[in-house]
């Protein structure tokens, strides 16, 4: 038998560990391409706050510049709130932007030098609005005119540009940098995606092929059964077959051997009714040659010579006619078991107890007289041909009682247990036991064993092993010399007429 | 004592293989007092040869007053089917037909009463009983009344 190999060794477990640890190594990389994005996101978020605060500062530097003038101009004090309103502001600006710009080292000095140039410039606004108030105008106003201030403030206004400039440089960079950390983690996605895709059509293509691996063992497989049921089959009704044609090869034998029996028994007996007449004629014609007739034959009394001869004839007669009786029991014997074999049997629901209380009463009578008690413990029902199964019981039980010992009353006891699918039962003797030598030759046709001292062919056995056989049981036998014997018949607890082949 | 009809002795077919008992039976009918002519035959052939004629119709035998002793285990065919064919042929069909056989199989027994047979004996294998069966059969033999084949 060949069957296709199914690859015990599948790859379908390592495909499965690849799809999943893509997946996992998909989503960590997702997870930590996505905090990439929102660290990005924060830092082009503080870039831009960065250059918010600087263009404040610069506003407000401006507003406290325009507060200052309108005030020594006017010496208004609206304009010089406006001044005190600003200028704290200004110091506040820094000191945020300071904060802000903490992570990004560059533009610390740059921020340093515009502190510095933003702090000179509020000292002098400071100094000139001093000066003013304390009533020294034209000094405060010379301060003014010297440019200073002017000077100052272009030099800021530069420089808060050009760090805008830088911000401007590092956002762009920020955002370029978010902009591929985004496509990154898209390529990443779709890549994973298109992995698992393929490893998924991988799987579907490998389980697909080994499901038509197995499709085609599980078929050849069953071809396979199909053609073992078909072998089973031919040889059963082969072996049927042959068992037909012993049974009526015995039929037959038996049959025609019975035809030439009736004639050796006729013509013997014919010729036994000659015997006195022959004897008569023998003694006249010794009576003519002159021999004295001195006694008469014994047997008859009818004036025949008692003569040897006549002796060695009925010598011979009696012995012709023992064995064809004989062989006349032993012909009749086989076509018992061949009509047995030939039998129907039925299967039917049979209460054992019953069975076997029937069987003791047919030999209560028997039993009384050699004083031998016959013991049935509760027996398991069991589904078979109930004829048979009186026989089969009949005979051990017979059989029991006809070779028990001498001076010791015979103990026969029947008990039975069940088995989910069989009954076995066992029919237990204290009688003289089989010797071990003669355990399977008892079931033989016409074999016994132990003294030759009780009637019986040598059949019973052979028959009730038949029967069992047939029941699709099988029969055994413990037995010590001497001691007595057990005869187990198990059975199916359910014959429901499967015939086995061979009786 | 014969077997008779009014005008006609009858006749006894014995069909019977085996010369042993044929020789047998016919001493024992003998024996019982009946010295109608038995013709025996040994095999199935000669004797269906005979029973229907050339022909096979069994017009020869018209007017005939013939009992049949048929034994069923032929070598050449099967007693059943003499039997079987005597009780279908229109002339024979009366004809008395005791078949007498070594099957005590009650199979065969009914088949042989379904057949039409008058009377089935079992040869008893003891010569006793055998002869015995005989001579009570002769006896029969000397009483019934036998219709001529028409």
């Amino acid at each position: 038998m060949r069957f296709t190999a199914v690859p015990r060794f599948s790859v379908q477990p390592i495909l499965l560990g690849v799809g999943f640890a893509l997946l996992v190594a998909i989503g960590v990389a997702t997870v930590w391409l996505a905090e990439q994005s929102a660290a990005d996101a924060k830092r082009v978020v503080a870039t831009i706050n960065v250059q918010a605060k600087l263009s404040d500062l610069l506003l407000n530097v401006r507003r406290a510049e325009s507060g200052q003038r309108g005030y020594l101009l006017t010496g208004r004090q609206a304009y010089l709130s406006d001044y005190r309103d600003a200028a704290p502001t200004v110091e506040t600006n820094l000191t945020e932007l300071r904060a802000m710009m903490g992570d990004h080292s560059e533009g610390i000095p740059v921020l340093d030098q515009v502190a510095g140039l933003a702090r000179a410039k509020m000292a002098e606004l400071a100094k000139t609005v001093d000066l003013h108030d304390s009533g020294q105008i034209e000094a405060a106003l010379a301060t003014v005119q010297s440019d200073e201030g002017l000077k100052s403030m272009n030099a800021l206004r530069v420089l808060v540009e050009r760090m805008l400039r830088g911000e401007e440089r590092v956002l762009l960079a920020r955002s370029d940098a978010s902009r591929s950390n985004d496509a990154r983690l898209l390529t990443v996605t779709l890549a994973g995606l298109a992995l698992i895709v393929l490893i998924g059509a991988l799987s579907v293509f490998l389980v697909q092929r080994t499901f038509r691996q197995r499709e085609a063992a599980r078929n050849e497989l069953a071809a396979t059964n199909a053609n073992l049921e078909r072998i089973v089959a031919h040889r059963t009704a082969d072996l049927t077959e042959a068992n037909e044609e012993i049974q009526r090869f015995a039929y037959i034998v038996s049959h025609d051997l019975r035809s030439p029996l009736v004639n050796i028994m006729g013509f013997t007996t014919e010729l036994e009714a000659l015997r006195n007449d022959i004897f008569e004629e023998i003694a006249k014609l010794r009576e003519q040659a002159g021999v004295a007739a001195a006694h008469a034959d014994p047997r008859e009394g009818s004036g025949a010579p008692a003569d040897p001869l006549g002796a060695d004839f009925d010598e011979a007669i009696a012995f012709i006619k023992t064995s064809i009786t004989k062989m006349d029991r032993l012909i009749n014997a086989v076509l018992k078991l061949s009509r047995e074999g030939r039998r129907d049997f039925k299967p039917d629901d049979i209460d054992m107890n019953a069975l076997l209380a029937s069987i003791g009463q047919t030999v209560a009578h028997r039993a009384s007289e050699q004083g031998a008690t016959i013991t049935v413990a509760d027996l398991p029902p069991i589904m078979s041909d109930a004829l048979a199964l009186e026989q089969v019981f009949s005979n051990l039980v017979d059989n029991a009682l006809k070779y028990g010992r001498q001076g010791e009353p015979g103990r026969i006891e029947i008990t039975g247990r069940a088995t989910p699918t069989q009954v076995t039962y066992e029919v237990r003797d204290n009688g003289r036991g089989i010797d071990p030598h003669d355990h399977q030759r008892v079931f033989e046709l016409f074999r016994r064993s132990g003294p030759q001292d009780r009637p019986g062919e040598g059949i019973g056995l052979a028959h009730v092993r038949a029967l069992v056989r047939r029941l699709g049981g099988t029969m055994s036998l413990t037995s010590e010399l001497g001691k007595g014997s057990v005869f187990t018949v198990t059975l199916p607890r359910r014959w429901i007429g499967e015939n086995r082949s061979v009786a | 004592m014969n077997p008779r009809m009014a005008e006609q002795p009858v006749t006894i077919i014995m069909i019977e293989d085996d010369e042993g008992h044929a020789r047998l039976i016919e001493k024992n009918i003998r024996r019982a007092g009946v010295n109608n002519l038995i013709r025996p035959f040994a095999n199935g052939s000669d004797a269906v040869k005979f029973l229907f004629g050339s022909d096979g119709t069994g017009a020869e035998n018209k007017g005939n007053a013939l009992l049949i002793l048929l034994d069923l285990n032929l070598p050449d065919m099967s007693g059943v089917a003499i039997l079987k064919r005597l009780k279908e042929n229109e002339h024979l069909k009366r004809s008395p037909v005791v078949v007498l056989t070594t099957t005590d199989d009650a199979v065969e027994i009914q088949r042989c009463y379904d057949l039409g047979c008058n009377v089935y004996i079992t040869k008893p294998v003891n010569y006793e009983n055998f002869a015995h069966a005989i001579r009570q059969l002769g006896l029969f033999f000397t009483v019934i009344q036998v219709p001529a084949a028409i």
